[in-house]
C-alpha cells in the first residue's frame, strides 16, 4: 500500500513540473493554426502566406499532411473537443456532412460566395447556412492516345457506343484498350459519371437507387469494357495503378478524374510524347451527357477557433480570387468562376482540358459518390457491385440480386445516421 | 561429420526459398530508390539502369529530413533510456519476487491496440500544453518500449543463478548494489536485445507520432507520407526516404548485434 502511494506522490510530482511547462507558454493573441493538404494548393499557400504574415501581422503556424492523415488528425483534435487548429483544408464530399453534423465547422456567414457555382457551395450548406469555402474542382474526362487513333484511322468518341467500338479496336499487341478504376471502393467514383450517362444515380432525394433497370445498364455496360477491354487485374486498381500503365504506353485510352492531366504528360514522368496524349469530355451515354463534377477541396474554419477574427482574414486571403488565378497558372482547377475567365489563364492552359470544364460546368452533375456521412462503408457496398460486374465481363446472372441487396443495406446506413429520405 | 549430397544441394536452396521472398521488396525498394518515376513506371521492370541520387537530393534538402531524424532520435533514445532505467528494476523485481499478475498487466498494455490510448492522451497532453513537445512524444513511445524491456529482461534475469547477488550480499553489498554492479553486467546481452527491440519499435512508429506531433516534432515515418500528395504519388521518393529511415535502425541493429554475440560466448568461457 506504502508503495503504491510512494508512486502516485511521484506520478503527480512529474505532472505538476509538465503542467508548469505549460503554464508558461500563454497563448498569443494573433496567432493562427492552420492545416493543409499535401496538395498542389498547399503548397502554393504555404509558399505565399509569408506575405500574408508581413501585411497583417498575424502569425500563422503551417502544417501540412497527407489527406487521410489530415482527416483523422482532424477528426482526433475536434472528437476530443481541444483542438487549436483555426482553418483547414477539408475534401466537402469525404468528410464535410459528418463534420458539418458534429458542429466542427464555423458558419461562414460574412463570406461572400458570389463568385462559386451554386452547385459547390450547396455540398457544404445546412439551414441555410454555408460552412465550406469551395476551393479545387476536377470532373471526370477521358485521356487518349492521338498517335493509336490515327494507326487505326479511329475518330474521338462522343458516345458510350463509340467508345466500346474504339477499345475493341484498339486492344492489341499487348495494349488494353480501356481503363477505368476497378478497384471496389476507388472505382465508386469514376463509375458515377457512366451511372448517370445512363441514366442511374447512387441516391435520390437521400434514398438509395443504384438497383433500378438503368443503373444495371450502366454497371453491365463498366463490367464489360472493363472485364474485355481492361489491363490485367482491373479489379485491384486506382489511380495509382492505372496512371503508370498509361505513362509506360500500354493502355490506349483511360477514363479518370481531370487532376492527371499533368503527370501524364511530364517527360521526366511518362515514356510518352506529351503530343501524343489528348483529353476530351466523357462520351455521352444513351439517356444523359452528365460527366461529375465535384469540388474536391475546399477549406473550413474550426467552430472552436480561438482566433476566430484572425481566422477569417486569413480564409478571406487563402481563398482569394488574386490566388486562385495563381493556381490556374500552376495548373490547379480553382472553383471560382472569375479564375476561369481570366485572359492570362485562358491563353496558359490546355485548350483541350478548358473545353472539357466547360462542358462539364454546363452539364455536368455535382456529386461522384453517395453523398452521406458513411460515405466509407457505402463505398464499400457499391464497390463489390461494381467488382461483381467486372469480373463477369457484365453479364453475371446474380448482378440485380446483389444490387438490390447493397442497395437495402445503404439506405440502412441512411436510416442510422437519419439522413433516409426527405428534403 | 559428413553430409549427404542431398542436404549439400538442398540446404542453400531451401534457405534461398526463405529469404528470397522477404528479401524482394527490400532489393526492390532499394533499386527504386536510385531509379527515375520513368524508370520506376516501366513495363517490363528494369533492373540495369543508369542510377540517379535525385531522389536522396530531394529527400534531404526539400523534406528537411535532418530535422525528422533529430525528432526521431531524440523521442527514440530518450524513450528507450527511460524505459531501461523504470523497466530493469521492474523486470528485477517481478523475476525474483514472483510478481506474475504484474507482468501481465504491462503486458495488457502492449496487447492493447495502441489507437485506444491515443484519444486520452490528446486530451491530456493538449490541456497541458504539451502537443508538439518531445515530451508528449517520449512519454506515449515509452508505451511501447517499457513492455519490451520488461519482458525480455524478466525472463533474463529469471535465468540468472540466485545464488550471484546472495554472495554478494554475503560480502556485505545491498540488493541494489548488487543489482547494479553483478547482475546488470552479466546481463549485458539481455539489454542490449531488449534495447534493440525497443529502439526499433519506437524508431518505426508511426500512429502515436502522427497525432500527437505537429511540425516541430514530427518524426521519420511521418516524413514519407511528405511524398505522397493528392493525385500524385512520387515512388522515388517514397522509396528514397524508406531507404534513409532503414539505414540508421539498419546500421544499430547490425553494431549491437556483435554485442549479444560477443555477450554469450564470454558467458558460456566463465561458465
Amino acid at each position: 500500500m506504502k508503495r503504491i502511494l510512494v508512486v502516485l506522490l511521484i506520478a503527480s510530482l512529474c505532472l505538476s513540473v509538465f503542467a508548469q511547462g505549460a503554464a508558461e507558454a500563454p497563448a498569443k493573441p494573433q496567432e493562427i493554426r492552420v492545416l493543409l493538404a499535401n496538395h498542389p494548393y498547399g503548397e502554393l499557400l504555404k509558399a505565399a502566406i509569408p506575405e500574408f504574415e508581413a501585411s497583417t501581422g498575424i502569425k500563422v503556424n503551417v502544417e501540412s499532411l497527407q489527406e487521410s492523415q489530415l482527416t483523422q488528425k482532424l477528426t482526433t483534435e475536434f472528437a476530443t473537443n481541444s483542438s487549436t487548429v483555426d482553418v483547414f483544408m477539408t475534401r466537402p464530399l469525404q468528410e464535410g456532412l459528418l463534420f458539418i453534423k458534429n458542429g466542427w465547422y464555423a458558419p461562414l456567414d460574412k463570406y461572400d460566395f458570389t463568385d462559386y457555382p451554386g452547385a459547390s457551395v450547396d455540398i457544404g450548406r445546412k439551414d441555410g447556412k454555408a460552412f465550406i469555402v469551395p476551393l479545387v474542382i476536377e470532373w471526370q474526362v477521358l485521356y487518349y492516345r492521338k498517335d493509336l487513333f490515327a494507326q487505326a484511322g479511329l475518330k474521338v468518341p462522343t458516345t458510350l457506343a463509340e467508345l466500346e467500338n474504339a477499345a475493341k479496336v484498339l486492344t492489341k499487341d499487348g495494349i488494353a484498350g480501356f481503363g477505368s478504376r476497378g478497384k471496389g471502393a476507388a472505382a465508386v467514383t469514376q463509375f458515377s459519371s457512366y451511372l448517370y450517362n445512363f441514366g442511374g444515380l447512387y441516391l435520390d432525394k437521400n434514398v438509395a437507387v443504384f438497383d433500378t433497370p438503368a443503373a444495371i445498364e450502366a454497371l453491365r455496360y463498366y463490367g464489360r469494357m472493363l472485364g474485355t477491354y481492361g489491363p490485367q487485374g482491373i479489379v485491384s486498381m486506382s489511380w495509382e495503378n492505372l496512371m503508370p500503365v498509361f505513362q509506360a504506353g500500354k493502355l490506349a485510352m483511360w477514363t479518370d478524374a481531370s487532376v492527371f492531366l499533368g503527370q501524364i504528360v511530364d517527360p521526366t514522368k511518362t515514356q510518352i510524347p506529351a503530343a501524343n496524349v489528348g483529353v476530351t469530355s466523357l462520351p455521352a451515354g444513351p439517356k444523359g451527357d452528365s460527366p461529375f463534377i465535384v469540388t474536391s477541396w475546399g477549406m473550413g474554419m474550426s467552430a472552436k477557433s480561438q482566433n476566430a477574427d484572425a481566422a477569417m482574414k486569413f480564409l478571406n486571403w487563402a481563398t482569394s480570387k488574386e490566388l486562385a488565378i495563381k493556381g490556374m497558372l500552376t495548373n490547379i482547377p480553382m472553383a471560382r468562376n472569375s479564375a476561369w475567365k481570366d485572359a492570362t489563364v485562358q491563353k496558359g492552359m490546355n485548350p483541350e482540358l478548358i473545353a472539357t470544364q466547360a462542358h462539364a460546368a454546363k452539364n455536368g452533375y455535382p456529386l461522384d459518390r453517395p453523398f452521406m456521412s458513411a460515405v466509407g462503408q457505402a463505398r464499400d457496398l457499391i464497390g463489390e457491385v461494381i467488382i461483381e460486374a467486372i469480373n463477369t465481363k457484365g453479364t453475371s446472372t446474380k448482378l440485380q440480386a446483389l444490387a438490390t441487396e447493397k442497395v437495402n443495406a445503404v439506405n440502412e446506413l441512411l436510416k442510422k445516421d437519419g439522413e433516409y429520405g426527405g428534403k | 561429420m559428413r553430409k549427404s549430397l542431398r542436404f549439400r544441394i538442398g540446404f542453400p536452396l531451401l534457405v534461398l526459398a526463405i529469404i528470397l521472398p522477404m528479401l524482394f521488396p527490400f532489393v526492390w525498394m532499394l533499386l527504386s530508390a536510385f531509379k527515375t518515376q520513368v524508370d520506376i513506371i516501366s513495363w517490363p521492370p528494369k533492373f540495369f539502369f543508369s542510377p540517379t541520387l535525385l531522389n536522396f537530393r530531394k529527400v534531404i534538402s526539400e523534406q528537411n529530413f535532418m530535422l525528422y531524424l533529430k525528432n526521431s532520435s531524440i523521442v527514440a533514445f530518450c524513450a528507450v533510456a527511460f524505459s531501461l532505467a523504470l523497466g530493469l528494476p521492474a523486470a528485477y523485481s517481478i523475476a525474483r519476487f514472483q510478481q506474475k499478475k504484474l507482468s501481465v498487466l504491462i503486458l495488457i498494455a502492449r496487447l492493447m491496440p495502441g489507437i485506444s490510448f491515443l484519444m486520452p492522451w490528446y486530451i491530456i497532453f493538449s490541456r497541458l500544453g504539451l502537443m508538439d513537445s518531445y515530451i508528449a512524444l517520449i512519454l506515449s513511445h515509452m508505451l511501447i518500449a517499457l513492455p519490451v524491456v520488461v519482458w525480455v529482461m524478466s525472463a533474463y534475469f529469471e535465468s540468472i543463478p540466485r545464488e550471484m547477488e546472495e554472495s554478494a550480499m554475503v560480502d556485505g553489498a545491498t540488493l541494489q548494489r548488487a543489482f547494479m554492479t553483478i547482475i546488470i553486467p552479466l546481463s549485458v546481452p539481455g539489454v542490449v536485445t531488449a534495447t534493440t527491440l525497443s529502439f526499433i519499435f519506437s524508431w518505426n512508429n508511426f500512429m502515436f507520432s502522427q497525432v500527437l506531433s505537429m511540425q516541430k516534432t514530427r518524426t521519420l515515418p511521418i516524413a514519407v507520407y511528405n511524398f505522397m500528395s493528392y493525385a500524385e504519388v512520387d515512388w522515388g521518393g517514397v522509396m528514397a526516404a524508406a531507404v534513409a529511415i532503414m539505414a540508421p535502425a539498419i546500421i544499430l541493429t547490425m553494431v549491437f548485434q556483435k554485442y549479444v554475440v560477443k555477450g554469450l560466448t564470454m558467458g558460456a568461457v566463465k561458465g
